[in-house]
């Protein structure tokens, strides 16, 4: 190598570590920092953004899950039974006393266990999806012949599935609220009717047995299961972030947008989509909205952490998505989900029982409504799913 | 230039010891029993093969069908069978072979549950169909099947080892992105869920971490072959694979991956290594066999100019396949188009949601289809992201509504020639939030499936 050619490549060397040099200081004149307001060293002076540099606190999942199990779902559940030993304490009130003021009390306890119903029926996963208790208690709707057959006959096994649509919440709904009859029609009917009045006994004790059930069971071992079960592997499958928010998603999904609003809408009818009204829930009490309302304001609720008796907020899913820092086009991913839910309540708020009456002359209103409730499912079910690291997946499997 | 030749030329058909080969066919087949063991136990064979009514085939194989419950359970009895003669090196060949076959029929019936590592089993045992592996610590060689060999050419260990190579570079070179190295995406997303973690939980609150995860991960992949090549630093190297391996493998749901590659990079090890372990293992199995080795393997010239050009062919579709992606325009992550069998692992988190509709032949309506109706959860989920699945399953609508007359609940009669399909698909890349992936109003019964690029992709607006 000929001694021009080297000095020129030292030259060059020297240039390229000036220029290096160069753009090194006028970076470090401007004040650098982290910049992630989630973070705990977010610095407000910085106007470089190294957010490298940002430093979190760890997510503590098992005091989510013991905030959510301790304030939210055993509260709930107790609540929940209580309301259903009030119905059953009213059952037996009527039938040892069958008077019209005994039915009316009657009649409104069924609508609080009903409502309590909603405040828990999305805890779907651990002992309620291993017996599906949705369909133990609120299956709708409901097949008048078989409860009529039921009764006629007066034999009846409330266990075997093929009743599921035969008891249950709605059940009561068509016993308590038959077509064309009043309140003393209905007093009249129990009394002379010695196997309907079993047979209101005999679903409200079924009723019972499962709120029992569920209540024991996690007041019981499931329980610590629950809280301590968030171990590594990202929240896979069979931990308790994945069961709690696969449970949400689906029950939300299948249950609360497409069962009570979207199929009655019709718009899982074929192509007409012509309405079927008489799919709503409580088509005889003729007063749904009430209840879509409360199991609404109760996922917003669980989502927040908020507690089921203060309403005073802890930490729920809503805190775990901001830790991650998941966001909607370019809002917080939390604040866009409450923000859908308050639509929601507005739009459902719009609208006039009794539901199946709203879905034919205002059409255009309950489709406002499903809409709302649309938009909420690519939100919990992609956005929040994937930023909460949960495999949206009912199944185990591998992954790369 | 001759240099190059004959460098290739020793590389390809010097003489080696045959050990590394011998321990790599057993500690293989051994791996594969376990591994399809696992897969049976786990309820996976009724899961994804015999409970699904509708499966994604890949293009050019729509040929490859499940079959019925006692089919596809011989099919992976078959499988498992082959694996212990395989390890055992009895009837070598033709359990390599049946293993091969029934392999890569399982992958190839439904794309739900590609995975990069299925790919590199096929892989290897494709090449395993050629490889002298029962020449030795057989019972092929010790019943006579097959004459003893303590001495093979160079490139039957050596195309194991290009494998290999091309797993780790090409993963490596996959992680050299923008969202990977500046955004430390996906990892930052995952790290976050792991603060629970032992010893190292602690780590995960700090940004740094997902930062020194994407970095060191992306050097790994890109150097530890090289790292392995060396005989100095080989035992260092091989430390790293056991612990980049086994981190993963506490972190990440990833099956038997992790431990794939830590006992496949064994090959790296010197004939040495790989002979001391033949002789443990013929120390405590009596072995007296019959036939006398011969250390001679002499081929004739023609030969070698066909297993040259084989080899080359190999290596040169091997080295194609991952690059085919620059064919297409777009962001990669977002259309995928030329994603699968490149060794892009763990480097995108994706989720969607898709509804898909049937459109009136006349008025505007349109029925909304239940996916579930059709697809298994963990179907749906991938077929929500990828838009090769979304269009092969709104062909398998139009192929159900297709010539079909249906009558409503309300008595409307509704005769269907070939109805319009559409979709609405919501799309999360990165946990940037869901937007719209492909165009809502395009007819995809009318577009063709293909390798060509898929239009009605939406662009992924930043």
């Amino acid at each position: 190598m000929s001694e021009m050619v080297k000095n020129q490549s030292y030259a060059r060397i020297r240039n390229v570590f000036f220029f290096g040099l160069v753009v090194l200081l006028s970076f470090s004149c401007r004040k650098k920092g982290c910049m992630d307001e989630n973070a705990t060293n977010y610095d407000a002076d910085a106007e470089v953004a190294d957010n490298a540099t940002c430093t979190y606190e760890p997510f503590e999942k098992t005091q989510m899950l013991t905030n959510i199990c301790d304030n939210y779902i055993i509260p709930a559940y107790t609540n929940f039974n209580e309301k259903n030993i009030a119905l059953s304490n009213s059952v037996s009130g009527f039938s040892s006393n069958p008077t019209t003021d005994a039915f009316e009390s009657l009649k409104e306890s069924w609508k609080e266990a009903l409502l309590s119903w909603q405040q828990v029926c999305f805890l779907d996963f651990g002992p309620a999806a291993f017996v599906i208790l949705n369909n133990q208690l609120n299956l709708h709707p409901v097949d008048t012949d078989v409860i009529n057959n039921n009764i006629s006959l007066g034999v009846y096994n409330l266990e075997q599935a093929d009743n599921n649509d035969a008891k249950g919440y709605q059940a009561l709904d068509y016993l308590l609220h038959q077509p064309g009859m009043t309140s003393e029609d209905h007093v009249t009917y129990f009394t002379t009717n010695a196997n309907a009045m079993t047979y209101l006994t005999d679903v409200i004790d079924n009723i019972n047995y499962w709120s029992n059930y569920i209540l024991s069971e996690w007041t019981g071992s499931y329980q610590e299961s629950f809280k301590s079960n968030s171990s590594s592997e990202s929240n896979a499958q069979g931990s308790s972030i994945s069961n709690l928010v696969n449970g949400l998603c689906y029950h939300y999904e299948s249950i609360i947008r497409k069962g009570k609003v979207g199929l009655p809408l019709g718009a899982f009818n074929g192509f007409s989509q012509q309405e079927m009204p008489d799919l709503v829930e409580c088509y005889y009490h003729q007063e749904s909205l009430p209840f879509i309302v409360e199991s609404i304001n109760a996922v917003n609720k669980y989502i927040n952490g908020a507690s089921y008796n203060t309403g005073e907020n802890g930490l729920g899913l809503d805190d775990y998505m901001n830790y991650v820092g998941a966001t909607q086009n370019s809002n917080s991913l939390s604040s866009v989900i409450n923000n859908q839910i308050d639509e929601i309540i507005e739009k459902v708020g719009q609208l006039n029982d009794p539901l199946s009456n709203e879905i034919v002359v205002n059409k255009p209103a309950v489709t406002e409504a499903y809409s709302a409730l649309q938009q909420l499912v690519p939100y919990l079910k992609v956005d929040m799913t994937s930023a909460l690291g949960v495999m949206i997946t009912y199944q185990d499997n591998d992954g790369d | 230039m001759m240099e190059i030749k004959r460098w290739l030329h020793k590389l390809t058909f010097s003489e080696k010891s045959i050990a590394p080969l011998i321990v790599f066919r057993i500690l293989f087949g051994i791996m594969m029993f376990f591994s399809t063991l696992r897969f049976i136990l786990k309820g996976w064979v009724y899961d994804l093969y015999i409970e699904p009514t509708y499966f994604f085939s890949y293009l050019g194989f729509d040929w490859v069908k499940p079959f019925d419950l006692y089919g596809t359970s011989l099919l992976f009895g078959l499988l498992l069978l082959s694996t212990i003669f395989i390890a055992l090196g009895l009837f070598y060949r033709i359990s390599a072979i049946v293993f091969f076959i029934c392999f890569t029929y399982i992958e190839l019936i439904d794309k739900t549950n590609y995975l990069n590592h299925y790919y590199f089993i096929s892989l290897i045992a494709f090449l395993l169909m050629f490889l002298p592996a029962n020449k030795e610590c057989s019972l092929d060689a010790y019943f006579g099947f097959t004459a003893k060999q303590k001495k093979v050419q160079a490139w039957t260990i050596n195309i194991l080892k290009f494998q290999m190579g091309v797993v780790y570079v090409f993963a490596g070179i996959s992680k050299i992105n923008y969202a990977w190295l500046f955004e430390a995406q996906p990892l930052r997303n995952w790290l976050k869920h792991q603060t629970d973690l032992p010893i190292i939980g602690e780590l995960m609150q700090y940004e740094f971490t997902a930062y020194l995860f994407s970095w060191g991960g992306a050097l790994f992949d890109l150097f530890i072959v090289f790292v392995l090549i060396n005989n100095r630093f080989r035992v260092y190297g091989y430390a790293l694979v056991i612990l980049f391996h086994g981190l993963t493998a506490a972190m990440f749901p990833i099956g038997v991956f992790p431990y794939v590659m830590i006992v496949s990079t064994l090959i790296f090890f010197s004939p040495n290594f790989h002979e001391n372990i033949i002789a443990w293992i013929q120390r405590r199995i009596v072995n007296k066999s019959q036939n006398t080795s011969k250390s001679e393997i002499k081929t004739p010239v023609k030969n070698k100019r066909v297993t040259g050009a084989l080899l080359g062919i190999y290596i040169f579709i091997q080295l194609l396949l991952p690059v085919r992606y620059l064919a297409y325009p777009g962001d990669l992550f977002w259309t995928e188009q030329g994603y699968r069998f490149s060794w892009r692992v763990m480097l995108i988190e994706k989720a969607g949601y898709a509804q898909f509709f049937i459109h009136h032949p006349e008025n505007g309506m349109k029925k909304r289809i239940d996916n579930k109706e059709y697809l298994t959860p963990q179907q749906e989920k991938m077929m929500s992201t990828q838009p090769d699945m979304i269009l092969q399953f709104a062909h398998h609508l139009r192929d159900e509504y297709s010539d079909t007359l249906i009558i409503e609940p309300n008595g409307a009669k509704i005769k269907i020639k070939e109805p319009k399909v559409t979709a609405e698909v919501y799309v999360s890349l990165f946990n940037k939030g869901s937007r719209l992936f492909i165009d809502p109003k395009v007819n995809l019964s009318k577009i063709d499936r293909g390798f060509h690029h898929k239009d009605w992709i939406l662009r992924n607006e930043k």
